[in-house]
């Protein structure tokens, strides 16, 4: 049984152990917080998701909630669905579960509720333009699909999205290093709840910063209306650049409220610190649309300067489908490495014993990780 | 009498029969002749030739098999007494003129320029032929010509098949026992067929036509060693994707100390083999078939013993031709299982006094003179390190080992402190450090002048490097704890604490420093990135956090209080579990300025085409940029590189239009085969292959440049290498019953076989076991590297529900579902009823696939829930004895239950009395005497049964014990099958029924409308008009009617007398063909009795000559 420590990185951990069928267990979640101590509500949440796409796991919590024991169980896949707590956005919840759907039994048929764009994690237009064609770059490829039938923004959601993944049986290496030069940029703005000229004006300005380099920039304005439109009001921006060889590079920012600074509401405040909110740095408050705009296309050329085949919101995924590829090598070029990304190298070395090798690319400032795939072959899908 | 004409029997032999023979070259002399004029059979013949080469088709295979490939690993195999050693003996002889007293575990040797060998010979248990078949490369199957095939070979063809079926070639032996060539010829072309049958037709099998000297004829062993040195293997799946090793060294590295005490404690072993398979990984699990589940505790690279020549011209010389046997006795080495012995002739035993000869010193080689000194050693080692001396300084006198030791005896205990000796490595290494540091001060000024935006505070950074360094230094020496690669990162954030009092501009460089390290590069740069991902300390993506978000972030597992003293800089989407890194404002705030979103055109198509490719763009960009800002060091620099740019600007050009050329040229290339070939197939075919060869080569480039560690880091250990694995706990019984002719594998396992679960699998009996396989019995199979016994549950998806079956079907497959190590699908297995030797029947029971992996199970049987009518109403009726209490019935309401006649219903609600019954409804009225059933389905739970088979632990290896079946334990207790009473069948009793008859009360019947009142009249009592009334004839009738009266018994006398002469007739027919049937019957009798005496003798005569082999068998067996 794997040990390890602290709330952080509590997904791949649990991902992985799925995967590769190990036993974790988890200690010291949150332990010396006097005010949150245990598990978090969208922690507890993805757990019963994981119950959902499995059979046969088995998760031991704590009476404090300070400690999670995972055994997992068989990939199964299958129609499920999940409502996902506002706390956290969807893509906590599906970024998991692209890592997973390809290993199951069925082919994964998920819908999902919650908050669709937020600042903390990878909004769906992002998974849906960046992380799906990365998918489909490792054989993952008929019947893909993720829907994004309602949008919901931050406090209280109401937005819901369809995935739909097929199952393989073993994914293709991948050598991915040329980065090529951008061809197109492309954008969705999206606006619930507000006046449709948002969008139009969000798109605007960040037309304006990008069509000095290129002509073929074309944002999308997606106002959804009535039902569809969430509970709360609010309006982002997700940008995706596209490179000759099929790279992509991608920027995004939701309009975020400020909370009241008076905490006079202390369920709420406590509420907004459990979810990943209060991690935040920046002031994503933005006065003007066009404000956002241009911070999301700056965003972007910050993403296009740091180069590399897989962004820094996608590195995970590549570093992990690596892994999992057949025991040929794989290549691929990624930006500097992110903390994310680092800790993704080490659970990884912990699970599947593979470990990477990591060039530092010092023409362009890119990293190139190479590593010689596990051979991962989907156990759980039956003969035909 | 005439005689028989003779049929003419053409010449088979001989001038006549060549000039006889149809022409070959016929077609070719006179094509006109056979040229075909029918479109129609052309058009077959086409059909046809594509679909053969269709069928040549595999599917491909990735062949992972590296340049430096293992030795293959020849299996003998055969019954005993078929000269298995013998041929293991007569092959090494013919390859390293060596000989070989005994074969024990594998002998490796070198067969030639480019290939070695490894013989290992296969005993006459199932385990081991078991485990055989799963290493082995090529198989030599031995038979004896002289008895023929026996239940061994097939069993272990059929092992085989399920494993993967490597190379078989046959080699049949004693045809020297033929007396009669005759016999011989025939023999030799039955078995052929046979082996044919089992095999493929045309399977090579190889004649040994006898012994000499001990030894197989050489002329024959060397056409088979040719045959073997030029075999090609087809990669097989299973050892495609799965380390393992051939053990052909196994020692006891327990400590002598814990032996003495505990006897049978488990043991520390390292194993001895080449790597074969995929890479191995260093924490890998492993499986022992025979002793169980492992993790390797330690694995490490030795030089191999047996390597391949380097240099060969033609032949290998006498030098190149090694063999390694360690278990075997080869030229006087013999590895004992902890130690090697050597055998040399001669004695090294001191020869009392010094008075040698000095002539005789002289004759002895370095070695024994070595021997020789050591037995001059006056005093012991030990003596001698008491003696040593340790001078700390030129003017102190030297301390003794032993001086120490008695004025300080916690010395050595410090010295194992690993605390202190950290701190001592540390104190080494900040030397190192020092430097390093040194030399990346350097690198950053470079860099800094590399940076547009730091133009101005580059002279800072530059006047401050100097002292940074210093300081660094000087961190490093006084803490010294700092262990790691990534100083840096640990120094900065030191700084950062120490020097919150500087000087303005000192914080400002210091920014400057952090912005550097966030944008990743300064940092990644001359830090190993390897270091920093994997080194030991856990804490350094913190550490890291720290760096790239600028705030200070603790431990998580850090104190409460110091958290809450930085609550509010704590701050970090790191910390949130989440995959993005938010942009800092100030980096964003940069892409106002016009110069740095310029400096980005070379990443976008619309850069100009001067810009060759995308790197030399940006590199040409940033120089561009860089020429903005002057300084003095790096001006040169750029300058420098712009001139080089210019110049080799031309010559990239062209070599980039050269490329994009061929580009073109290839692509277009493509599109045209593409668009020409028909063949879709094919190509896919071929296009697939060589994106194998693509990936294959790619492969072996890629690490080909990195050192040893980081390769056996990333990759793990190759196939090919010789490696000594160790291996903890294993139980004393490995060393203690240990046989070197029991073949020893170490197979790699994958993540997901370590687990347990419910295995779903395509199983049949196989058609040459005796008896069918009944449910929950135990089963032995051997499943990927495993051997173990579990118990099946039998099933048979019926298109809805998989039900569960008694016993296997006849000549069907059927499903299985069994607890166990889970497999991937599509893995072959073979199961036993038993392994041990004492049967003559076939013992492999049946063979399968596995199909699916789960956790949990959907097997039922049916079950039906039987009650009978208490009150029957029109459509209504309640039920009881179906269940007993209230709460059943509420699970069961609305379940569809049907009468045995057919009438369907439903369960509707649980009456009160009595307990257990309910009210139902049904589509018509039932009887009382009706039984009503419920039909359902209930599961059946496979038992979570595991026992690995380890027999390689048992000192009488053959004799493994499991859990016996059922029919065996009654077998062995004298017990009967219970017999339940209520499942005998007893004689069928029907009364017949009476039924009363309808009776409907008059009121009502006149009630009723028309329709539906009874028809049935009253028997009329009195006579009708028309039969009371007189009929009187007239003449003319009356006459006509006794005419036909007459007619009529004239014609019925007729009848009677012709009905009499026919049974006569009959009578006759039937006494005849009585008497036939007799004398018929009489001479069947007789040719059947003529018959059986025959098959009485021949049987007399074949148990007589089975009897002569059996005693010839059992005196080879001694």
């Amino acid at each position: 049984m794997l040990r390890f420590e602290g709330h952080n990185f509590f997904r791949q951990r649990l991902l992985l152990a799925t995967v590769s069928n190990r036993p974790i267990r988890i200690d010291k979640i949150r332990s010396d917080d006097e005010d949150n101590t245990g598990l978090a509500d969208y922690e507890a949440s993805f757990l019963r998701l994981l119950e959902k796409v499995t059979n046969g796991c088995t998760i031991e919590i704590s009476y404090t909630g300070t400690s999670v024991v995972y055994r997992p169980g068989v990939i199964m896949g299958g129609k499920v669905r999940h409502d996902c707590p506002p706390s956290r956005a969807i893509g906590y919840f599906l970024e998991p579960l692209i890592a997973l759907g390809p290993f199951g039994k069925h082919p994964l048929q998920v819908t999902m509720t919650g908050v669709t764009n937020d600042n903390v994690d990878v909004s769906v237009d992002s998974i849906r333009t960046l992380l799906l064609p990365h998918l489909k770059r490792f054989g993952v490829e008929d019947d893909l699909e993720l829907k994004i039938s309602k949008r919901g923004a931050a406090p209280k959601g109401g937005g819901e999205i369809y995935f739909r993944c097929p199952v393989v049986r073993q994914l293709k290496a991948v050598q991915f290093i040329e980065e090529g030069q951008i061809k197109r940029i492309r954008g969705i703005a999206y606006a619930t709840r507000v006046s449709p000229q948002m969008a139009n004006r969000v798109v605007e300005a960040s037309r304006g910063m990008l069509t000095r380099y290129i002509p073929d920039v074309y944002v999308y304005t997606d106002v959804y209306k009535g039902a569809e439109s969430g509970m709360s009001p609010g309006y982002a921006l997700t940008l995706v650049a596209e490179t000759t060889t099929g790279a992509l590079l991608s920027a995004e920012c939701a309009f975020q409220p400020r909370r009241p600074t008076t905490g006079t509401d202390v369920d709420n405040e406590t509420e907004s610190k459990r979810g990943g909110e209060s991690m935040l740095v920046n002031d994503y408050h933005f006065p003007t649309p066009e404000d956002l705009g241009t911070h999301t296309a700056r965003r972007l050329l910050q993403e296009i300067k740091k180069g590399g085949c897989f962004d820094t919101s996608s590195q995970w995924l590549g570093v992990l489908f690596l892994a999992l590829g057949p025991e040929d090598v794989g290549k691929i070029r990624v930006s500097a490495l992110s903390p994310f990304t680092i800790q993704y190298l080490r659970d990884i070395k912990a699970f599947l014993g593979i470990t990477f090798k990591i060039t530092p690319d010092h023409s362009n400032q890119t990293v190139i990780l190479t590593c010689l795939g596990s051979g991962y072959t989907n156990t759980s899908k039956k003969v035909a | 009498m005439e005689k028989a004409v003779k049929t003419h029997r053409p010449r088979q032999a001989g001038p006549k029969a060549e000039k006889k023979k149809p022409n070959k070259n016929a077609e070719k002399n006179n094509p006109k002749a056979f040229a075909s004029f029918s479109g129609q059979k052309a058009d077959r013949t086409i059909r046809r030739n594509l679909d053969k080469d269709q069928t040549k088709l595999h599917v491909p295979l990735v062949d992972r098999t590296p340049l430096e490939a293992p030795p293959v690993v020849v299996a003998v195999v055969g019954p005993p007494g078929t000269g298995k050693t013998t041929l293991i003996q007569s092959l090494v002889k013919r390859y390293t003129k060596h000989g070989l007293a005994e074969i024990k575990g594998p002998v490796t040797l070198v067969s030639g320029k480019q290939r070695r060998l490894t013989f290992i010979e296969c005993n006459n248990d199932v385990n081991s032929m078991i485990d055989v078949a799963k290493v082995a490369d090529l198989v030599l199957l031995l038979i004896d010509a002289s008895f023929g095939m026996e239940m061994e070979t097939f069993e272990f063809l059929n092992i085989l098949q399920v494993h993967g079926f490597p190379k078989v070639m046959g080699v049949l032996t004693h045809l020297d026992k033929f007396k009669d060539n005759k016999r011989l010829r025939k023999t030799k072309k039955r078995l052929k067929h046979r082996f044919w049958t089992e095999i493929y037709q045309g399977a090579k099998l190889f004649y040994l036509s006898g012994l000499i000297n001990g030894r197989y004829l050489k002329n024959e062993i060397m056409n088979l060693s040719r045959f073997i040195s030029v075999m090609k293997f087809r990669p097989l799946i299973w050892r495609n994707t799965h380390p393992y090793i051939l053990a052909d060294r196994v020692e006891d590295l327990t400590d002598p100390e814990t032996l003495r005490t505990q006897p049978k404690s488990d043991r520390t072993v390292s194993l001895y083999g080449y790597m074969r398979g995929t890479n191995i990984k260093p924490d890998m699990k492993v499986h022992i078939p025979g002793v169980g589940d492992q993790r390797i505790s330690e694995i490490s690279l030795l030089p191999d013993p047996c390597p391949k020549p380097e240099k060969v011209r033609k032949t290998l010389s006498d030098k190149h031709k090694l063999i390694y046997a360690p278990m075997s006795d080869v030229s006087g080495i013999l590895y004992d299982k902890d130690a090697v012995y050597i055998n040399v002739p001669g004695h090294f035993s001191k020869r009392g006094g010094d008075n040698v000869d000095e002539d005789e010193q002289e004759m002895r080689g370095a070695g024994e003179k070595m021997v020789f000194d050591l037995q001059n050693a006056p005093e012991t080692f030990a003596d001698n390190i008491a003696k040593s001396q340790l001078r700390l300084f030129n003017s102190s006198e030297g301390i003794t080992g032993v001086e120490q030791e008695s004025s300080d005896g916690r010395q050595r205990r410090r010295w194992e402190d690993p605390t202190q000796s950290d701190g001592e490595d540390d104190g080494d290494d900040s030397d190192d450090e020092g430097d390093m540091v040194d030399n990346d001060d350097e690198n950053l000024s470079a860099d800094d002048s590399d940076d547009s935006e730091e133009s101005d505070e580059d002279e800072l950074d530059s006047r401050n490097a100097g002292r940074r360094r210093v300081r660094l230094v000087e961190l490093n020496n006084d803490e010294g704890d700092d262990e790691d690669q990534i100083a840096f990162a640990d120094s900065d954030s030191n700084l950062d604490d120490d020097d919150d009092d500087d000087l303005n501009g000192d914080t400002r460089w210091r920014q400057k420093l952090l912005e550097k390290v966030n944008n990743g590069f300064a940092l990644k740069k001359r830090v190993n990135l390897m270091d920093l991902v994997y080194g030991d300390n856990p804490t350094d993506l913190n550490e890291n956090n720290e760096d790239s978000d600028g705030s200070q972030v603790n431990d998580e597992s850090g104190l409460f209080r110091v958290r809450k003293a930085t609550r509010n800089t704590d701050r970090s989407l790191a910390l949130a579990d989440a995959c993005k890194v938010e942009a800092k404002s100030e980096d964003l705030n940069q892409w106002a300025e016009e110069s740095t979103l310029e400096s980005l055109r070379g990443r976008f198509i619309t850069a100009q085409p001067a810009s060759a490719t995308d790197e030399q763009g940006i590199g040409g960009e940033e120089a561009e940029v860089f020429g903005d800002f002057e300084d003095l060091e790096t001006g040169e620099k750029v300058e420098g590189k712009d001139g080089e740019g210019g110049e080799a600007g031309e010559a990239d050009a062209q070599t980039d239009l050269t490329k994009r050329k061929e580009e073109l040229k290839r692509k277009f290339d493509a599109q045209y085969d593409g668009s020409d070939d028909e063949s879709g197939a094919a190509n896919m075919y071929e296009s697939i292959k060589e994106d194998m060869a693509k990936q294959a080569t790619i492969n072996r480039e890629e690490f080909m440049d990195d050192d040893v560690n980081l390769r056996a880091q990333v990759e793990g250990y190759r196939p090919g290498t010789y490696v000594r694995i160790i291996l903890k706990n294993i139980p004393c019984e490995f060393i203690e019953n240990f046989d070197p002719t029991y073949p020893v594998i170490v197979g790699g396992l994958l993540a997901s076989e370590e687990n347990f679960g419910f295995m779903q699998v395509r199983i049949k009996r196989h058609r040459w076991h005796k008896k069918t396989l009944k449910n929950n019995d135990p089963l032995i199979i051997s499943l990927g590297w495993r051997r173990f016994q579990s118990i099946p549950i039998y099933s048979l998806n019926d298109g809805t529900r998989n039900r569960m079956l008694k016993y296997t079907p006849e000549h069907m497959h059927c499903l299985a579902t069994f607890y166990g190590p889970t497999t991937p699908p599509n893995t072959g297995f073979c199961a036993f009823q038993q392994l041990t030797d004492n049967t003559a029947a076939f013992r492999l029971s049946a063979t399968g696939v596995v199909l699916e992996i789960d956790k949990s199970t959907e097997i039922v049987k049916k079950l039906k829930l039987t009650g009978v009518p208490y009150k029957v109403f029109k459509n209504t009726a309640f039920v009881k004895d179906m269940f007993t209490s209230a709460l059943e019935v509420a699970k069961f309401e609305g379940a569809s239950i049907r009468t045995v006649s057919g009438i369907r219903g439903q369960v509707k609600k649980h009456v009160g009395k009595p307990e257990g019954s309910f009210r139902a409804t049904f589509e018509d009225k039932i009887l009382m005497s009706d039984i009503v059933f419920l039909r359902a389905w209930y599961p059946v739970k496979p038992k979570r049964f595991y026992n690995p088979v380890v027999s390689l632990l048992l000192s009488s290896k053959s004799e493994w014990q499991g859990l016996r079946t059922v029919g065996q334990l009654r077998r062995d207790e004298g017990l009967k099958a219970p017999v339940n009473k209520d499942s005998l069948y007893k004689p069928v009793e029907r009364k017949t029924r009476r039924f009363n008859a309808l009776r409907i009360p008059k009121g009502l019947q006149s009630d009723l409308p028309f329709a539906s009142k009874p028809k049935l009249l009253k028997k009329q009592s009195k006579p009708s008009l028309m039969t009371r009334r007189a009929v009187v004839l007239e003449p003319h009738e009356k006459k006509v009617a006794s005419l036909i009266q007459a007619l009529n018994t004239i014609h019925k006398d007729k009848e009677r007398k012709r009905k009499e002469k026919v049974t006569e007739k009959r009578a006759k027919y039937l006494k005849k063909k009585e008497a036939d049937e007799a004398t018929t019957a009489g001479k069947k009798k007789e040719k059947m009795k003529e018959f059986y005496r025959d098959e009485g003798k021949k049987r007399a005569r074949e148990a007589a000559a089975a009897e002569g082999g059996n005693r010839k068998r059992s005196k080879r067996d001694d």
